[in-house]
């Protein structure tokens, strides 16, 4: 453990966020640089618990007091590969998880928890910077190969994992440019994309193959890879959103959040958007349906464009400010959250159900038309208290509610299980031989930290498929170990 | 969650968690079945939960190694549902003796005598429901347990008559107990003090546990707790927490056996302990043999422990393993939360009685006929065990109880401390001074310590005025002659004395020495036996004539004058002062770290030969302090024993005050802020200088 007494010596720290009006101006990400002196202070509060809580409250299981422990000691090298022995991407979990292992954090039970996340990305961070971190190509390849669905952290993190262990790997995108979700979501001022690009190099020079614009059951046949491939992956995550089919939903200005970002993320990367299909905020007063991290990436990115206004509704209470009884400690608490968006404007409001729309006679929609409601399961509504706000510009961040079925999933024939999700055994193997499922595709709209992990496991089943399949390669294909 | 909500379906969850995991990890209670009856009985007529719970104890978890805070919670709990809870091995505050004014008792029912000795006085002892004999334990930082200094501050220092800063450390073996005899000798000590308070021995699970367990019975203890090898505290190494032991169920099985096969079992309790968790854990306990049952992880854990294991350093952030009071404001247990996991734990045991058959616990106790044999198929490792030997009930006259069913005969009504008392009355009533003479055989033992406790529980640790008891007596002393002797009491001896004079001297004085007709020359003949003055708190003996090993070991506050010490004088001393007339053995001042010696070194030796250097500093007695208290307590030995040795040194002062060595605890140096000897102070018997620290070779 770094200093026996530093939890009860030095308070959790965080780095400071850039001014509000100065980062409004821009899409860079938020953060102000921390210290070195200040990232080891961080790292001296760990207290090296005999039973780290934080191992299992982290998807990933970082091994977290261990460089908690380096960091304190200043052995960066050391820490970043204790951190990459659990976790392919820091540089993404450290920008924008919501750290469950904080939540988790023994300090945390009554005092301010561990800064993980912080202490995650400064040694990440500081790996790059020094060129620490390097492919890491197989050494002995073993003649088998893997298709990857999907470019998101799933699939990459799936998708080095392989590599790595000797499979020749070619990832398919359906997009123009990799990520998944992290390219085209993910706003900007959290998740800068030359992060992602760095990431990348390192994949590309560890052998994997990336081929966009193939859209797997749309114009790349499943079958070419079932056929080619010795496994396949698919990552392809959770896009159906949930939608809003009330009276005036067919108004032009309501859309969902995924046909927003991407579009703001493409200019960041210099691409021109069709004016006829662009959707802008600029001068409008936007509402936001959904109060999660997807409705404050938009209230983020409105206030960028320049909204008039922005209003984020949800139509749950609004959470207590301190973790809920209901979710003591270790769980990841029901308590209110303020993102860095919700720093920057708009106006926040609990309990608001969308009752309908009303449009100009041009189509386009005016106006919100809502009611104040109780708490679940009735939501009933507050007599007396529906308004109405005018609005140009709705969009729709109410969740996810599963992966897009007609495509590869219909004409492989995938079972699904009873919400939606593609169904695998424990083995993360779908109900076709050879085809296996991870992230979201499988557990439903998620975390990118359990993507990560989603991806790190399927790729060690499907490893242990791979090997188990050799045995009946014909001698030509295998490879003599 | 479960006992802070109250909630016995979450505690349901819970234990059927650890039952399913303990199948898992194969403990033996995980391999077995219970034989449920044909037709279980309704629950109504199962004994309630409010019975059960008079069963169940706290493990030994001292003052010191948890906070204040833990402990009384602990406490509190135990004594509102009937059960019992344990001091462990630190001592208590008196003021815990006395109910609060919102009713609650904060007095630990059980108190631990363990090989420290920490905190074992007349008083201690007097205020106890159970005097629990550490024999052995589980995985222990330290040789035999081990509280760091920074841990022990003005409090903790003050209830074991240490010093505040200086580690403590417990012995590995009670160093009056070398053989069952030994054993025997110390349950006859603690009962006569205290002969209301059950006698209790900690023994852990191990192969031949049984043969000590019957010799235990024999010795005449009310309870033996067999403790497994589970559980334990986060401040030992993780080698032994992971490594020492076995499980109870091997040694409780083991013991059960052999305690019927020889007809012992009648007379005692069977305790057992090592990290219980559930009802069915209790369940198979209690037809394995067990009447009680001990927890103490559990406990912690309901009062917010998460296992950090951090305890040895004092940073435990949830105020429970820590004497820092900023840590000690954070801790959020409460007895209701304690007592919550008791009526659940019985709750679940009802729940097994009824499906059992059985009515009451008393019935269950050693039916290990309800226990199925054939191990469960659950793993491939498990195929080769064979559980009979565990489940073996051996073919007994029915005579032979298989629970607790006699009391032990203690042998009391033959103590000579009956006279004693009779002649003590005025002073025990009314603090009159009394005197009295008594003829002593060597099968008068324990004399003064029944009286004692008289004293004890009417005057506290204040004791009665000096002087106001004092007794004579002629001839051989047996063992253990002014054990525990409070404040107040002198008993005067002329003849000899066996072993284990003054031990636990909780303020009294002991004045020995040989017959007036004698002809030999006391300072060179023994006088009294080994392990004298063991774990005294405080008080005075003058023993004019030798002892023989281990003198004034673990002293922690009495003051001594002998004229001769045998081997390992003053071990792990914390406090007091011994004055040596004369020769030391060899070790003198082993693992010493508060206190002070005085030896005479007329052969010129100790400083190279005799005395273990490790952590003490050996001076030169020419402070007018240390000049003051020497000759003083020379007077004072010279008056109350005649001794011709004393009078000789005293006549002779030029010349012997430089034969004279003070022995100086560099730990206690360092509390004191007293800087450290920069060289080794060598008697000149022959004219030898000083010689520095480095050049002379450690005795």
């Amino acid at each position: 453990m770094g200093k026996v007494t530093g939890f009860l010596e030095i308070g959790r720290e965080q780095p400071t966020r850039r001014k509000v009006d100065e980062r409004l101006k821009d899409w860079q990400e938020i953060y102000v640089p921390f210290p070195e002196e200040k990232q080891k202070a961080q790292g001296a509060r760990c207290m090296d618990c005999g039973v780290p809580f934080c191992h299992t409250g982290c998807p990933v299981n970082n091994l977290i007091p261990d460089w908690n422990d380096l960091v304190y000691s200043g052995r960066w090298e050391n820490a970043i590969r204790r951190l990459h022995a659990t976790n392919n991407f820091p540089e993404f979990t450290g920008r924008i998880c919501p750290a469950p292992c904080e939540a988790a954090c023994v300090l945390g039970i009554n005092q301010d928890p561990v800064s993980i996340k912080l202490i995650e990305r400064s040694v990440v961070e500081r790996a790059w910077d020094e060129g620490w971190i390097h492919p890491e190509p197989p050494e002995e390849k073993t003649g088998q190969r893997v298709a990857v669905v999907g470019s998101g952290p799933a699939g990459l993190a799936a998708a080095q994992q392989l590599r790595r262990a000797g499979h020749s790997v070619t990832v398919y995108e359906k997009n123009d440019r990799i990520g998944g979700l992290l390219r085209y979501g993910i706003p900007n001022f959290k998740l800068e994309k030359h992060v992602v690009d760095r990431r990348l190099e390192q994949m590309r020079a560890e052998g994997v193959t990336f081929v966009t614009n193939a859209h797997v059951g749309v114009n790349v046949p499943v079958e070419s890879l079932t056929d080619e491939y010795d496994a396949v992956l698919l990552a392809g995550g959770s896009e159906k959103p949930r939608d809003l089919p009330i009276p005036g939903r067919e108004f032009k200005g309501i859309h969902f959040a995924m046909e927003f970002l991407p579009q703001q993320n493409k200019r960041c990367e210099g691409d021109t958007i069709d004016p006829a299909l662009a959707i802008l905020a600029e001068g409008k007063r936007v509402v936001i349906l959904g109060g999660g991290d997807t409705g404050a990436d938009c209230l983020g990115t409105s206030l960028r464009q320049k909204a008039k206004s922005v209003h984020q509704f949800e139509i749950m209470p609004k959470p207590p400010e301190t973790r809920a009884a209901s979710t003591p400690w270790p769980m990841w608490p029901m308590q209110l959250r303020t993102e860095s968006s919700h720093e920057e404007g708009g106006i926040r409001d609990w309990g608001i159900n969308s009752v309908s729309f009303s449009g100009d006679e041009q189509g386009r929609v005016k106006q919100l038309h809502a009611v104040r409601v109780g708490p679940p399961p009735a939501f009933t509504p507050v007599a007396g208290s529906e308004f109405t706000i005018e609005t140009e510009l709705v969009l729709l961040a109410m969740g996810f509610l599963g992966p897009v079925r007609s495509g590869m999933i219909e004409q492989l024939g995938l079972k699904l299980d009873n919400r939606g999700n593609v169904a695998t055994n424990a083995d993360y193997m779908t109900s076709v031989e050879g085809v296996f499922a991870a992230g979201d595709m499988r557990r439903g709209q998620s975390l990118v930290v359990w993507a990560i992990s989603e991806g790190r496991k399927a790729a060690e089943a499907m490893n242990h498929y791979l090997f188990s399949k050799k045995e009946a390669l014909p001698v030509s294909r295998r490879v003599l170990v | 969650m479960a006992v802070r909500n109250n909630n016995p379906a979450t505690f349901q969850e819970y234990t059927d968690l650890v039952d399913e995991q303990s199948k898992h990890l194969c403990t033996l209670r995980g391999l077995m079945k219970l034989k449920v009856a044909e037709e279980p009985i309704p629950i109504e007529e199962v004994e309630p939960a409010k019975e059960i719970v008079k069963r169940f104890t706290t493990g030994a978890m001292s003052f010191g190694s948890i906070s204040k805070e833990a402990h009384e919670t602990l406490a509190i709990a135990m004594n509102r549902i009937g059960g019992m809870s344990n001091t462990g091995e630190g001592g208590e505050d008196e003021n815990r003796f006395k109910r609060d004014a919102d009713g609650d008792l904060r007095r630990s029912a059980v108190k631990q005598v363990a090989s420290g000795r920490f905190g074992v006085t007349a008083n201690y002892l007097v205020n106890a429901d159970e005097l629990q004999i550490k024999m052995a334990q589980g995985a222990k930082p330290g040789e035999g347990g081990q509280l760091p200094g920074h841990k022990v501050d003005e409090i903790i220092a003050k209830l074991r008559y240490s010093i505040p800063g200086v580690g403590l450390i417990s012995p590995p073996p009670h160093h009056d107990i070398y053989s069952i005899e030994d054993l025997a000798q110390l349950i006859f000590d603690l009962k006569n003090v205290n002969p209301k308070a059950r006698i209790a021995v900690k023994l852990v699970a191990e192969a031949g546990v049984g043969t000590v367990a019957a010799g235990v019975s024999k010795a005449h203890a009310d309870v033996v707790l067999i403790s497994g090898d589970n559980g334990g505290t986060g401040a030992s190494p993780l080698s032994s927490i992971k490594h020492a032991g076995l499980p109870w169920e091997l040694g409780l099985a083991e013991t059960q056996q052999v305690l019927l096969l020889n007809d012992l079992r009648s007379r005692i309790k069977v305790q057992t302990d090592g990290k219980l968790q559930t009802g069915r854990d209790v369940t198979i306990a209690a037809l394995l043999g067990a009447e009680e049952f001990g927890f103490a992880t559990m406990p912690l854990i309901t009062m917010g422990c998460i296992m950090m294991r951090k305890c040895h350093l004092n940073t435990c952030a949830v105020g429970i393993a820590t004497q820092d009071p900023v840590l000690r404001a954070r801790f959020t247990g409460q007895p209701e939360h304690v007592i919550n996991f008791f009526f659940f734990i019985a709750e679940q045991v009802r729940q097994n009685m009824a499906k059992l058959g059985f009515r009451t616990v008393d019935e269950m106790v050693g039916r290990v006929d309800k226990i199925d044999a054939a191990v469960a198929d659950s793993h491939w490792k498990a195929k080769g065990i064979d559980l009979s030997s565990i489940l073996f009930s051996p073919t007994l006259p029915s005579h032979v109880k298989r629970r607790k069913t006699q009391a032990q005969d203690h042998g009391l009504d033959q103590a000579l401390d009956h006279a004693l008392i009779a002649q003590a009355k005025p002073a025990l009533e009314s603090k009159q001074p009394v005197t009295g003479s008594f003829a002593i055989r060597n099968v008068h033992r324990t004399v003064g310590a029944m009286l004692g406790g008289e004293i004890a529980r009417r005057y506290g640790t204040a004791g009665l005025p000096d002087g106001t008891i004092h007794f004579r007596f002629q001839g051989s002393a047996g063992q253990s002659f002014g054990a525990f002797v409070p404040k107040g009491v002198t008993l005067e001896l002329e003849g000899d004395a066996n072993d284990y004079v003054g031990k636990g001297l909780s303020g009294g004085r002991i004045i020995v020495y040989p017959p007036k007709t004698s002809s030999f020359l006391p300072e060179e003949s023994i006088l009294v036996g080994n392990v004298v003055l063991y774990g005294a708190t405080g008080g005075e003996a003058f023993l004019s004539g030798i002892a023989g090993e281990r003198f004034a070991v673990r002293n922690s506050g009495a003051t001594a004058v002998v004229e001769g010490v045998g081997d390992h004088g003053c071990e792990y001393m914390t406090n007091g002062v011994v004055v040596v007339l004369g020769g030391t053995g060899r070790n003198f001042a082993a693992g010493m770290s508060g206190g002070r010696a005085y030896v005479y070194d007329d052969r010129g030796d100790f400083s190279t030969r005799r005395c273990n250097r490790a952590g003490v500093d050996l001076e030169p007695l020419v402070s007018d302090e240390d000049l003051e208290l020497v000759r003083g307590l020379m007077q004072r030995h010279i008056d109350l024993t005649g001794s011709p040795q004393a009078a000789w040194i005293l006549e002779h002062w030029d010349a012997t005050q430089a034969r004279f060595i003070k022995v100086f605890p560099h730990e206690h140096k360092r509390v004191l802020g007293v800087a450290r000897a920069e060289a080794v102070y060598i008697s000149p018997t022959n004219g030898s200088q000083l010689v520095a620290t480095g050049q002379v070779q450690h005795g």
